[in-house]
């Protein structure tokens, strides 16, 4: 029985990870897919959003500064904000540069931003980072949060303790899971919303031919910024979605550019570009790879070692892991050249005119 | 005026700020190649860069086996051929099919690349530090004392001479190269305007070849120079080069091969030369920043002016 | 495809978990400092393959499965790992991480929630002491930095140095430590003429050396010899900025006398956790690891073997592989009263066990007596050049 609750805790792990990565595909879509921008810096948007959210929420501490205990979707909300505004600095100054101009710079930013956090060490406690972050549900079991408001209205910090004590140690992971797939479903929504909207539509423009948009009047620099902008906040969302998952973040190792930025271009180009449900599908599915090959990597190599047990494995083993991120690279770019679209390639909405054409005029349907 | 100042400046911050630019200088040479005539931003560079000196170092390792101790720089011989067939092949099968597609497309297997080709020389030869040459380096006595004769003193290792001579035999060899060969010509008219450079019959192929040759030779000389310099190989040597070395391509202009050089000189003493106590006696920057100076330059660059210092593409 | 995968990893990770004892060990393989960790890695091998060999674990002797993971030194990766140890595998109790961000994250994250016991081979800051709320699920085999930045600062002054420069890497392991000595060594009366933090991973450390050496003769430094430490050493020792140098774990490895020389070290002096190496535990580690090829004193490797051979101790002492209750029987099984058991003595204790009795268990790092919040107090040493080697001497 408890294999089968650990395969499902595992099953909602995926899910909530996947979710995340989902969020931040979202955001990356909204950069690449709608407009067209390069944006190789998602670690740094991700890296102030975790930030902003980390200082806010945990409680006070004589590590770093902040630590304000504020509640935890107003946490989340500045952490979107945060990183919207240091889109909005970024983007004024760099929307204007060509493609991988753009990436070139996105990378260096980020990698100064992550220079700031670890440097700046009395606000961020530099390389040490931020621990007992709380978790959205998890939290409630937290002393400091049933001792005090709100929660303290509706029992004594005993009864909530011993009402803890009674929940299975997992229960706050569906809800967990739950909160990031309904956060992810609304963006999705709201992302479906504006691109076939006249915004959207216009982005598409401005992105396949920006003289002629430009001829067309549109302010292709304004556009540019909001999508930067847009994109970068939802971003940071999913900053603070991660730095709740960890549950403790620092500059260095966990915003790795190899694995963050490049697992979600990744993610986005499987998945396909341009396309919302492609963006979601390619998290899911490149995350689940990722993670599960690991599993099916240490048990071919056990197998091996049991077939032929002569043989020492442990180098093997050591380097399996290096061997797992040649192959994502390599199916990227398999993708690349095969399936340029990705899996669910862009669908471009529909012109309205379409709907008004007149059945029988011309034969046509639309 | 040799006094105490004199001696820290140029011998702990002017003299390894040279070399660190010469190792930049030879890196983004072979970026502002690919830039201007391939035209797009090759992320591989800095792993190329890396897979030539741990070739350099297999032979070095192989020739050790059969009783012969090689000099590094002659070891690079083999290995710069190994690299010039490893970025051949890189472009045969993964950048030539986005010839004429979108840059973005190619740029993004380029990063592909990258990761593929760190984590190939990490299931290789494993994520150990390997080095050349054991012990410190002592400084050159010849020229310590030939400068101490003068009332200088300059402390420059046999290893950092041999960097200086060999990127100055390189960048002859380079211009020689541009200027009175057939094919360098080719290839400078191929990075100014490709359709004429086409209209009057350049083969185009030909000169890809030959960029990727000369940029990798570039690139195999920068890596074993690095490892020359700090005595030690690993694998992330090659992401840490590469933006200073963007960086340093775009400060010169792209395309523009003296550019990168000059680019790449003025980026390696910027950072050596940011963590001197101009002003009083803490460093002006702190050292943990050293590595947002290429950066921060490539930044106000890129937005005050992206056709560089020499005035190369700037899209 | 994917399916018959997924099917076969099922298949083959159920049959682990039927006849074996499992105990994961996420280890930090990629990442920043794999050279590090791989002796650790064999020395954590090492126990079991004692262990195995010696009887293995219960009375039927059934095999004690070291399920390996990549922490990558990484809070995410150290999380998907440890989730997958202990949900798939299902492993009894956690064995690692190394690096101490990637310990809090998976401890807060995963295994204290999941109620399973971590035993850390190396996570050293001093923020995992009072990491836990109630719960005791979380130990560690090496001192905290709290203990070993103290002591540093004591022999430093204990060496006449009154005034000293410092420059650590800036990772979390090197800040924590650092600090904690710059703390106790102005608390002793010593002055600190410059404290600089260097990125790891350069290749020149020419300008921070410059900077620094014009300060102080006396440099503290903290630094990873494969992140950069052998370098900065290196750039020091070429230019002549300082005559003496200190630091902690990180720096005290063989490796550093092969690449730049015994004869350039003679000032040079290195604490680590240790190894009281006249102790009859640590005269059995090295027994057994030079038998077995590992570098017996190389950081934190006898931290390793030490904590992966009590894990099992206590789940033999526990009679079953189930997760609730380890925490009383790793201390029961690591402090007095009992029978001492020193490293590789696994059949001995075994039979003590199984007679009902108590064992002590004094480890190649230190008697690994574990106090109320599962820290054990430092043994350091401080190791000097001898005859082209490392000697090292135990500090009281």
């Amino acid at each position: 029985m408890e294999a089968y609750v650990g395969y499902f805790l595992y099953f909602l792990s995926l899910l909530t990870v996947g979710g995340i990565y989902a969020i931040f595909a979202l955001g990356l879509n909204v950069n690449w897919g709608f407009a067209g921008l390069f944006n190789v810096g998602i670690v740094g948007f991700a890296a102030v959003g975790a930030y902003t959210y980390a200082l806010l929420t945990t409680a006070s501490s004589t590590y770093h500064m902040g630590g304000f205990g504020l509640p935890l979707p107003l946490g989340m909300f500045a952490g979107m904000m945060a990183s919207a505004v240091i889109a909005g600095l970024i983007g004024l100054i760099c929307i204007r540069l060509r493609a991988d101009y753009l990436a070139i710079a996105t990378i260096g930013i980020a990698e100064i931003i992550k220079l700031i956090l670890k440097n700046e060490s009395a606000v961020t406690n530099g390389p040490r980072g931020i621990n007992k972050i709380p978790r959205a549900w998890e939290h409630f079991s937290e002393e400091r949060f049933y001792s005090s408001w709100p929660m303290s209205w509706f029992g004594t910090p005993e009864r909530w303790d011993a009402f803890f004590d009674h929940l299975p140690h997992w229960y706050w992971q569906p809800l967990f899971a739950g909160t990031v797939l309904l956060v992810m479903y609304v963006i999705y929504r709201m992302l479906e919303r504006a691109r076939t909207s006249p915004w959207g539509r216009m982005m598409t423009a401005i992105r396949e031919n920006e003289s002629a948009a430009r001829a067309a009047g549109k302010n292709v620099t304004r556009r540019r910024i909001e999508a930067f902008v847009i994109g970068a906040a939802i971003m940071g969302l999913a900053g603070a979605f991660f730095a709740q998952h960890l549950r403790l973040i620092e500059p260095t190792n966990t915003f790795d550019p190899a694995k963050v930025t490049f697992l979600v271009w990744v993610m986005l180009i499987v998945g396909g570009s341009g396309n919302n449900r492609g963006a979601m599908l390619g998290a899911f599915l490149i995350w689940t790879i990722w993670s599960a090959s690991e599993l099916v990597i240490t048990g071919s190599i056990d197998l091996i070692s049991n077939i032929f047990s002569s043989i020492d494995t442990s180098l093997l083993v050591s380097r399996a892991g290096f061997l797992r991120m040649m192959l994502i690279g390599i199916l990227m770019q398999v993708i690349l050249q095969r399936y340029p679209g990705g899996i669910l390639p862009e669908v471009r909405p529909a012109s309205p005119k379409a709907y008004q054409k007149i059945a029988g005029t011309t034969g046509e349907t639309k | 005026m040799w006094d105490a100042f004199g001696f820290e400046f140029v011998n702990f911050y002017l003299i390894p700020g040279l070399v660190l630019g010469c190792i930049y200088a030879l890196g983004a040479i072979g970026i502002t190649l690919t830039f201007g005539i391939l035209r797009f931003a090759n992320f591989a560079h800095g792993e190329i860069m890396m897979s030539g000196a741990y070739l350099t170092w297999t032979v070095m390792a192989i020739a050790g086996y059969a009783g012969m101790t090689l000099h590094p720089l002659v070891a690079m011989v083999p290995a710069a051929l190994l690299v010039i067939l490893l970025f051949l092949g890189t472009d045969k099968f993964f950048y030539k099919p986005f010839r004429n597609a979108d840059t973005i497309k190619v740029v993004m297997a380029s990063f592909g690349m990258m990761l593929i080709i760190r984590s190939a020389v990490q299931v290789i030869w494993g994520p150990n530090q390997l080095t050349f040459v054991r012990g410190i380096a002592k400084p050159n006595s010849v020229l310590s004392d030939l400068s101490n004769d003068i009332g200088l003193m300059l402390i420059i290792p046999n290893k950092h001479l041999f960097i200086f001579t060999g990127t100055i035999i390189i960048v002859i060899a380079l211009s020689y190269l541009l200027n009175r060969t057939r094919i360098g010509k080719a290839m400078r008219a191929v990075s100014d305007s490709p359709d004429l450079a086409h209209v009057t019959g350049i083969d185009v192929d030909k000169v890809i070849r030959a960029t990727w040759i000369v940029g990798g030779i570039c690139a195999t000389a920068a890596g074993v120079f690095l490892v020359m310099d700090v005595q030690m190989l690993e694998t992330t040597m090659g992401f840490r080069m590469l933006l200073p070395m963007f960086a340093a391509a775009i400060l010169g202009g792209i395309g523009k091969p003296y550019g990168a050089v000059f680019g790449g000189l003025v980026i390696g003493l910027a950072e050596e030369l940011s963590a001197y106590p101009w002003i009083g006696d803490a460093p002006l920057l702190s050292p943990g920043y050293k590595t947002g100076v290429a950066f921060a330059i490539m930044v106000v660059m890129l937005i005050v002016r992206p056709q560089g210092l020499f005035k190369g593409r700037s899209f | 495809m994917k399916t018959t995968l997924i099917a076969t990893t099922a298949a083959l990770l159920a049959t682990g978990a039927m006849a074996d004892v499992n105990i994961g060990n996420p280890m930090g393989m990629t990442g920043p400092i794999p050279d590090l960790v791989a002796p650790m890695a064999e020395a954590v091998d090492l126990a079991a393959k004692n262990i195995n060999d010696q009887g293995g674990m219960f009375a039927d002797g059934q095999t004690l499965n070291v399920i390996r993971a990549d922490s990558a030194c990484d809070p995410a990766a150290a999380i998907d790992a440890v989730t997958k140890l202990i949900n798939v595998n299902g492993v009894s109790a956690i064995v690692g991480p190394v690096c101490s961000g990637a310990a809090i994250a998976q401890a807060e994250s995963v295994s204290i929630p999941a109620g399973v016991l971590t035993v850390s081979v190396s996570a050293s800051s001093p923020a995992i002491t009072t990491m836990e709320d109630g719960t005791d699920l979380v130990f560690r085999t090496t001192a905290s930095d709290a203990y070993q930045g103290v002591a540093l600062a004591e022999l430093a002054m204990a060496n006449g140095f009154t005034d000293i420069a410092v420059s650590y890497a800036n990772d979390d392991y090197n800040a924590a430590i650092s600090e904690v000595f710059v703390q106790a060594y102005e608390g002793m009366g010593g002055t600190i003429t410059a404290n600089e933090a260097h990125e790891p991973n350069k290749a020149s450390y020419r300008s921070e050396v410059a900077t620094l050496g014009s300060t102080s003769e006396n440099l503290a430094l903290f630094s990873y010899y494969g992140s950069g430490g052998i370098t900065l050493m290196r750039n020091a020792l070429e230019t002549g900025a300082f005559t003496n140098f200190i630091g902690a774990d990180g720096m005290l490895s063989d490796e550093l006398i092969e690449q730049i020389g015994a004869e350039n070290l003679s000032t040079a002096t290195f604490t680590t956790a240790a190894s009281d190496s006249s102790t009859p535990s640590y005269a059995a580690w090295k027994a057994i690891a030079d038998g077995a090829g590992v570098p017996a004193s190389d950081p934190f490797v006898p931290n390793s073997y030490d904590a992966m051979f009590m894990m099992a101790l206590a789940i033999e002492s526990a009679g079953s592989d189930g997760r609730e209750g380890l925490s009383e029987h790793l201390r029961a099984i690591s402090s007095a009263p009992g029978e001492v058991i020193y490293p590789g003595q696994w059949a001995e204790a075994k039979a003590i066990l199984a007679a009902g009795g108590d064992i002590n268990y004094e480890g190649g790092a230190g008697n690994q007596d574990f106090d109320e919040n599962g820290d054990v107090a430092g043994n350091f040493s401080k190791s000097v050049i001898v005859d082209g080697a490392w000697a090292a001497e135990l500090i009281q």
